[in-house]
């Protein structure tokens, strides 16, 4: 993390997409069991496994950085207050 | 997406009966109610590669029963991270190659992404001496491990007339019976050394439940090579038959020659290899 970076501004800065894993397991789900995968599909599943992964991580420290975020004021009253 | 289209046959065949059908349709529904979680889909596709994985060797290694198989890709089994089908790879592997449901793997929680064995030989680390249980020519091998022990030269000479007074001394092992190879007199003795000494290079033969269980990938040459390794470990066994025998015959000549042998690293006075 950038020291001039809020966990905010971090967290913008991400892409904006569903959990490659998310997708792949839906696909490997709906495929037959009896139809094996190849080399070349094994490899690109455990590619997507370790983005899959790194991705969960990821969210995971911008929690713990969100958590840890002091509390601050804002020049508005949020609607509902 | 209800998991029904699932149940229906796909390209107009009818590749499964409706029981396995609809076991698939409530094995992705069960994955569907928890699709949203990343984690949970992280430990789904492991799970699917390594089934798929286990499928791969089942027809490698199996190939006929593969065909006639009419287990579940989908329900569980009694390992219960894993299909009926990969449970029946498992059974086949056990039955048809080597133990492997017995011994370590009795829990039906255990996951099997690797493997131990079961030992197969006698442990000098933690078993007592049960000579009741052991065959005359291993306990002979025995001798050189319990060296103040009494209670084999008892044994041998209540049953054979065997004193050990009359024989060699035993002293020290001597290196040249840790040599590979030995003529025909000497290896029927070099194996039994390393058989009771657990160094015979067989993982069968040589691990013990007094250390921790190495474990083994699942992959088609690990497979080959325990079952090789395991019928070897058995023809170690059945080798000692013929020791038996020796021993029966002339247990006088059969000590002197097995002393001879740890002390020389030859057989006899004239010093055979």
């Amino acid at each position: 993390m950038q020291p001039d970076e809020s966990p905010l501004e971090l967290l913008r800065a991400e892409s904006e997409q569903i959990n490659p894993a998310i997708i792949l397991a839906d696909q490997l789900m709906r495929r037959e069991a009896t139809v094996l995968l190849t080399v070349e599909e094994v490899n690109e599943t455990e590619n997507i496994l370790a983005i899959g992964t790194q991705e969960i991580e990821a969210i995971e420290s911008h929690r713990k950085a969100f958590q840890k975020s002091p509390a601050s004021a804002v020049d508005y009253v949020p609607v509902g207050f | 997406m209800t998991g029904l289209r699932l149940a229906a046959a796909e390209n107009g065949k009818t590749a499964f009966g409706i029981g396995e059908r609809m076991a698939r349709s409530l094995e992705y529904l069960r994955f569907k109610a928890k699709s949203h979680n990343a984690l949970h889909a992280c430990e789904t596709v492991s799970r699917i590669v390594s089934e798929q994985h286990k499928y791969r060797l089942f027809i490698e290694i199996f190939p006929k029963d593969w065909e006639r198989s009419t287990k579940s890709l989908y329900r569980t089994g009694y390992f219960k991270a894993y299909s009926e089908r990969t449970n029946e790879f498992f059974q086949l592997v056990n039955d048809k190659r080597f133990p492997l449901l017995e011994y370590w793997h009795d829990d039906p929680e255990l996951e099997l992404e690797r493997f131990a064995i079961p030992p197969m030989n006698f442990d000098l680390c933690c078993e007592e001496v049960d000579f009741a249980h052991l065959r005359d020519s291993y306990l002979a091998g025995l001798m050189f491990y319990f060296l103040e022990d009494d209670e084999i030269w008892n044994y041998f000479f209540e049953k054979y007339g065997v004193e050990k007074e009359s024989l060699p001394t035993i002293n020290t092992a001597h290196p040249n019976i840790w040599k590979e190879k030995h003529g025909a007199n000497a290896k029927p003795f070099s194996d039994l050394i390393r058989l009771v000494d657990h160094s015979t290079g067989n993982p069968w033969l040589d691990i013990t439940n007094c250390q921790y269980p190495d474990l083994f990938e699942w992959d088609k040459e690990t497979v080959d090579w325990l079952t090789e390794a395991y019928k070897a470990a058995n023809q170690y066994f059945k080798n000692l038959e013929q020791l038996d025998r020796r021993i029966e015959e002339d247990a006088q000549t059969f000590f002197y020659e097995l002393i001879s042998f740890w002390n020389t690293g030859k057989v006899g006075p004239e010093g055979q290899s």
